[in-house]
C-alpha cells in the first residue's frame, strides 16, 4: 500500500478526532477544530481533481472560513460569555477516546459495506468522512457545554465535506459553499443564543435548557 | 397556460406589494385590490376561453425534472377556475371598503398577502396534474387560509377557531396523503394516470380515505366542526371566499378522484348520497338553531355541500346502473350547484359583512329593521336568501332542478337505485323546506321588523365597492336563474371531462329543460308584474298609512313584542331534538308582578359534542402517555436524530 498525501491527511484528521475527544478545555478544542478544518479543506488539492480557477477560489474560501472565521468567532464567543472553560462531559474523557476508537473502527466497516465508488485511490478518505460524521454526532451528545456542542456540529459538517470530495468535482463547490454558509450563519446564531442562555441561566450548560420544557 | 401563470403571478405580486408598502395604508390596500382583481379578471377570461373553446383544450406545464410540478387544464378544472376567479374578483373589490383603517397596518397587509396566496393556491389545486403539485398547493391553500382565519388574533376565540381549523385541515390532508400513498404503492409514479389499473380493494381503500380527507375540507357532516368556528372568525370577504369557493376544492377533489379511479361499483354512489343526505338535513337544522349570522351561514354551507354530494351521488348511481341521462344530470346538477352556491353564499356573507361592519354585531336577535336603512344590502340579501332556498326564478332553483331531474330518472330503476333516488328526492325536499324556514328567519329578524337594540338604529350603508360586489352577485343570481342555458352548457363541458364513457352527451333534452326554466321564470315575473299593477290600480286613490312593524294595534308597542330568532325556529328545532339537543336557561316567571327574567338557548352540534369524548380525549390520553419523549434534554434529542438516521440508513 502506497502512502499517498490524502491518506496522510486523513490520518491527521482521525488523530484530531481523538485529540478532540480527549481535550477537557474549550480553547484546546477550538484549536483542534481549526486544525481539522484546515486539513479537511486542503484535501481537494491533493485528490487529483483538475481544478479550475473557480475551484481554487472556492477551496481557498472554504479554507478561510473553516480555518479562521469559524474558530475565531467561537473564540470571541467564549471570551464574551463563558467563564466556565470546562467542556463538562456526559461521558468521561477516557471513555470518550475509547468510544472514538470504536466508532472509527465501526465507520471503516460501514464504509466497506456501503461500497460507494470513489474517484480517489486513497484508502482512508471515505472511512474518515464517515467517522467524522459519527464522531461529530457523538461529541454533540456527549458534551454539555454549548460551545463544545457547536464544535461537534462543525466536525459533523467537516465529515459531510470530506464525503462530498469523494464524489464529483463539479457540483461539489456550489453545494458545499451553500452548506458552509449555513454553518457560518449557524455559528453566528449560536453565539447569540449562547449569550441569551448565559444571561438567563448564568451558565452555558445545556442541561439547564430542560427547565424550558412545558 | 402562460397567461394562467401570469395571472397567478399578478395576484401573488399584489399581495406581496401590499406587504412591502404596508406603511402607506391606503396605497397598500389599493395596490393589493387592484392587482388581485386584475389578476382574477385575467384568469377568469382565460378560464372562460378554455371552457368555451370548441375542443377540450388540454394544456400541460412542466417544471423541474425529478419531482415534477405539472399543471393541466381540462373542462372540470376550467369550470372550477371560473368559479374561483369570479368570486375572488368580487371579494377583492368588496374588501377595499370593508377593510377599514386598522391600528396595525402590517396586519391588513399580511391579510392581503395571504389572500393572494390563497387564490393562487386554489387555482393550482384545481389544475394540478400530479400528486406533488396537488399536495403542495393543497397545503399552501390550507396554511394561507389558516392565517386569514386568525386575522383578529387578539381575540382568544379566534385563535381557538384558527387552531381547530388547522387541526382539521391537516388531519384531512393526512387522509389525502394516505390515499395517494396507496395509489403510489401500486402505480409507482406520482402522475395521475394509470390509477384505473389498481386492484379493487386498493381502490375502495383509496376512495374512502380521499372521501374523508376531501370531505373534511368540504365541510361534510361529521367533519364540518371547523366551519362554524372558522367562518365567523375570518373577515367577511374571506368568509365569502372560504365558504363560497375554498370548500368546493373538496368537492373538486372527490370528483377528480372518482374520475381517476373509475369506480363502477354502485356502493360508492349510495355512500355519497347518504353522506349528502345527512350533511344536508343536519346542516340546515343546525343553521336554524344559530343566533350568530355568520355561524348560520357556515352551517348553511354544510347543507349545500350536502346537496352537491346528493347530486354527485345520483350521478354515480346513474353511472353504475348504466343510465347516461341520470348520470349526466346528477353530475352536472352538482357542478351547477357549485357555481350557484359560490355565488349566493358569497353574496350572503358579503351582506352579513356589511351588517357586521355597520352595526358591529353578528347576533341576529340584536338586529332588526335593517331593510329600511340598508336598502341595497337588504335587497341583495333577500335575493341571495331566495336563491339559496332554491326558489324560482333564481339560480339555486336551476341547480337543484337538475339534481331533482336526475333523481327522478332513477325511479325507473329497480331496488337499491330506486330507493336511493326516492331518498334523494325526499331529502332534497326536506332540505329545501327547512332552508326556507331558516332564511325567512334571518331575513325576517335581521332586515324586517323594528331595530331590537341600539346597534341596529341609525345605520347607513356606505362603501361603494361593497355595494358593487353585492349588486353584481345578486344580478348574477337572477341572470343564471332566468337564462340557465349558457351556464348549464358550461357544466356539461365540465362533466364531459369526467370521461363517463358517453362519447357525446346529447344536448337536446337539456336545452328543453333549460328552456322550460326560462319560460317559467318569465311567467313568474309576468305574474308578479300583473299583481303589482293590480295592487297599484286598486290603491290608487286610497290613503296609505305607515306605522311600526308588529304594532298590532297596541297603544304602547315596544320592540320586545317581536318574534325573536329563537322563538321562530323553536318548533322545528324541537322536532329534531335527538340530532340537535337544545338547552335552555330561563328562570321561571312567578307571581302577579314578576321580576325581570331572561331566556337563553343553545343548540348543540352532536358532531362537536361527541368529537370531544370520542376523539379528543383518547388522543390526548395517548399523547399524554408519550410525553416522556419530550424529555427536555438536548442531548437526548440529538440521540433521537441519530437513531432516526441509522434506522433510515440500514432498514430502508
Amino acid at each position: 500500500m502506497i502512502l499517498d498525501t490524502v491518506d496522510t491527511l486523513s490520518s491527521l484528521v482521525l488523530l484530531s478526532v481523538l485529540f478532540a475527544f480527549g481535550s477537557s478545555r474549550i480553547p484546546a478544542l477550538i484549536k483542534v477544530i481549526a486544525f481539522q478544518g484546515v486539513v479537511v479543506s486542503i484535501v481537494p488539492f491533493f485528490i487529483g481533481h483538475d481544478m479550475g480557477t473557480g475551484g481554487m477560489v472556492f477551496t481557498a474560501a472554504t479554507l478561510v472560513i473553516r480555518g479562521i472565521l469559524i474558530p475565531l468567532s467561537l473564540h470571541i464567543a467564549i471570551k464574551k460569555v463563558a467563564i466556565q472553560r470546562d467542556v463538562s462531559p456526559v461521558i468521561g474523557y477516557h471513555a470518550s477516546i475509547f468510544c472514538g476508537l470504536a466508532l472509527i473502527v465501526a465507520a471503516t466497516v460501514i464504509s466497506r459495506r456501503l461500497n460507494i465508488p470513489s474517484i480517489s485511490d486513497a484508502q482512508l478518505l471515505f472511512p474518515t468522512a464517515i467517522s467524522l460524521l459519527v464522531t461529530g454526532m457523538f461529541l454533540l451528545m456527549a458534551r454539555r457545554n454549548a460551545i463544545a456542542m457547536v464544535i461537534g456540529y462543525i466536525m459533523l459538517e467537516n465529515g459531510i465535506y470530506l464525503m462530498g470530495t469523494t464524489f464529483s468535482v463539479r457540483a461539489l463547490h456550489i453545494v458545499e459553499f451553500g452548506i458552509l454558509l449555513d454553518v457560518l450563519a449557524g455559528v453566528m446564531i449560536m453565539a447569540i443564543i449562547l449569550q441569551n442562555i448565559k444571561q438567563t441561566f448564568d451558565d452555558v450548560d445545556t442541561t439547564l435548557l430542560r427547565t424550558l420544557k412545558e | 397556460m402562460n397567461q394562467f401563470f401570469a395571472a397567478l403571478v399578478l395576484i401573488v405580486a399584489g399581495g406581496f406589494l401590499s406587504l412591502v408598502c404596508a406603511r402607506q395604508q391606503t396605497f397598500s390596500k389599493g395596490i393589493a385590490v387592484l392587482l388581485i382583481s386584475a389578476g382574477c379578471l385575467w384568469g377568469l377570461v382565460y378560464a372562460m376561453t378554455q371552457l368555451l373553446g370548441a375542443h377540450n383544450h388540454f394544456t400541460t406545464f412542466q417544471y423541474l425534472n425529478i419531482f415534477a410540478l405539472t399543471c393541466k387544464i381540462d373542462g372540470l378544472s376550467a369550470f372550477f377556475l371560473v368559479v374561483i376567479f369570479m368570486v375572488c374578483l368580487l371579494a377583492a373589490i368588496y374588501s377595499f371598503h370593508y377593510m377599514g383603517h386598522s391600528l396595525s397596518p402590517v396586519k391588513d397587509a399580511a391579510n392581503y398577502f395571504f389572500f393572494g396566496l390563497l387564490i393562487a393556491s386554489m387555482a393550482l389545486v384545481v389544475t394540478a396534474a400530479n400528486m406533488i403539485t396537488f399536495m403542495l398547493s393543497w397545503e399552501i391553500m390550507s396554511l394561507s387560509s389558516f392565517f386569514l382565519v386568525i386575522y383578529n388574533y387578539h381575540l382568544p376565540e379566534n385563535r381557538r377557531a384558527g387552531y381547530l381549523y388547522f387541526v382539521f385541515s391537516h388531519v384531512g390532508a393526512m387522509f389525502i396523503f394516505a390515499g395517494f400513498g396507496i395509489i403510489y404503492k401500486y402505480t409507482g409514479n406520482f402522475g395521475f394516470g394509470a390509477m384505473t389499473a389498481l386492484p379493487e380493494t386498493a381502490k375502495v381503500w383509496a376512495f374512502f380515505l380521499f372521501f374523508v380527507g376531501f370531505g373534511s375540507k368540504a365541510g361534510m357532516f361529521p367533519f364540518h366542526v371547523w366551519l362554524p368556528h372558522a367562518h365567523p372568525a375570518a373577515p367577511s370577504h374571506i368568509s365569502a371566499v372560504m365558504s363560497g369557493v375554498m370548500i368546493k376544492t373538496g368537492i373538486y377533489g372527490i370528483l377528480r378522484i372518482y374520475m381517476l379511479l373509475d369506480l363502477p361499483a354502485p356502493v360508492f354512489g349510495y355512500f355519497v348520497v347518504a353522506a349528502g343526505v345527512v350533511s344536508g338535513i343536519l346542516g340546515v337544522v343546525y343553521a336554524l338553531g344559530q343566533t350568530d349570522i355568520k355561524r348560520l351561514l357556515a352551517y348553511s354551507s354544510v347543507e349545500n355541500i350536502g346537496i352537491i354530494l346528493i347530486g354527485m351521488g345520483m350521478g354515480m348511481v346513474g353511472v353504475s346502473s348504466h343510465n347516461p341521462l341520470m348520470a349526466v344530470l346528477g353530475f352536472s346538477g352538482a357542478v351547477f350547484h357549485v357555481l350557484n352556491h359560490a355565488m349566493f353564499k358569497s353574496l350572503l356573507f358579503m351582506g352579513a359583512g356589511m351588517v357586521l361592519h355597520k352595526t358591529g354585531t353578528r347576533s341576529i336577535d340584536a338586529l332588526g329593521g335593517l331593510l329600511k336603512s340598508m336598502k341595497i344590502t337588504g335587497m341583495a340579501f333577500i335575493i341571495g336568501s331566495l336563491a339559496i332556498c332554491g326558489l324560482p326564478p333564481f339560480n339555486g332553483f336551476a341547480g337543484e332542478f337538475f339534481i331533482y331531474m336526475g333523481s327522478f330518472k332513477g325511479i325507473g330503476l329497480d331496488q337499491a337505485p330506486f330507493a336511493m333516488s326516492i331518498v334523494a328526492i325526499v331529502s332534497l325536499a326536506v332540505i329545501g323546506g327547512l332552508a326556507l324556514a331558516c332564511f325567512t328567519r334571518v331575513v325576517g329578524i335581521v332586515f324586517q321588523g323594528e331595530p331590537r337594540t341600539k346597534a341596529a338604529q341609525n345605520v347607513k350603508e356606505t362603501g361603494s365597492t361593497m355595494l358593487f360586489s353585492m349588486g353584481m352577485l345578486a344580478a348574477g343570481c337572477i341572470i343564471i336563474g332566468i337564462f340557465p342555458r349558457f351556464f348549464f352548457t358550461m357544466c356539461l363541458t365540465a362533466v364531459s371531462a369526467l370521461n363517463l364513457g358517453y362519447a357525446r352527451i346529447p344536448v337536446t333534452p337539456f336545452e328543453l329543460m333549460t328552456g322550460h326554466i326560462t319560460f317559467a321564470a318569465f311567467v313568474f315575473l309576468l305574474v308578479v308584474l300583473v299583481v303589482a299593477g293590480v295592487r297599484s290600480f286598486f290603491y290608487r286613490n286610497k290613503p296609505v298609512f305607515r306605522s311600526g312593524t308588529w304594532g298590532c294595534g297596541f297603544t304602547q308597542p315596544t320592540v320586545k313584542m317581536q318574534y325573536t330568532g329563537s322563538s321562530y325556529a323553536f318548533d322545528i328545532i324541537g322536532f329534531f331534538r335527538p340530532a340537535a339537543p337544545l338547552t335552555e336557561y330561563h328562570p321561571p316567571v312567578t307571581g302577579r308582578f314578576p321580576q325581570k327574567t331572561h331566556y337563553k338557548s343553545h343548540v348543540a352540534d352532536i358532531a362537536e359534542r361527541h368529537m370531544d369524548s370520542a376523539v379528543v380525549r383518547p388522543v390526548l390520553y395517548l399523547f399524554d402517555k408519550l410525553r416522556w419523549i419530550q424529555h427536555g434534554d438536548i442531548h437526548l434529542y440529538i440521540g433521537y436524530i441519530l437513531l432516526a438516521i441509522i434506522l433510515l440508513l440500514f432498514f430502508i
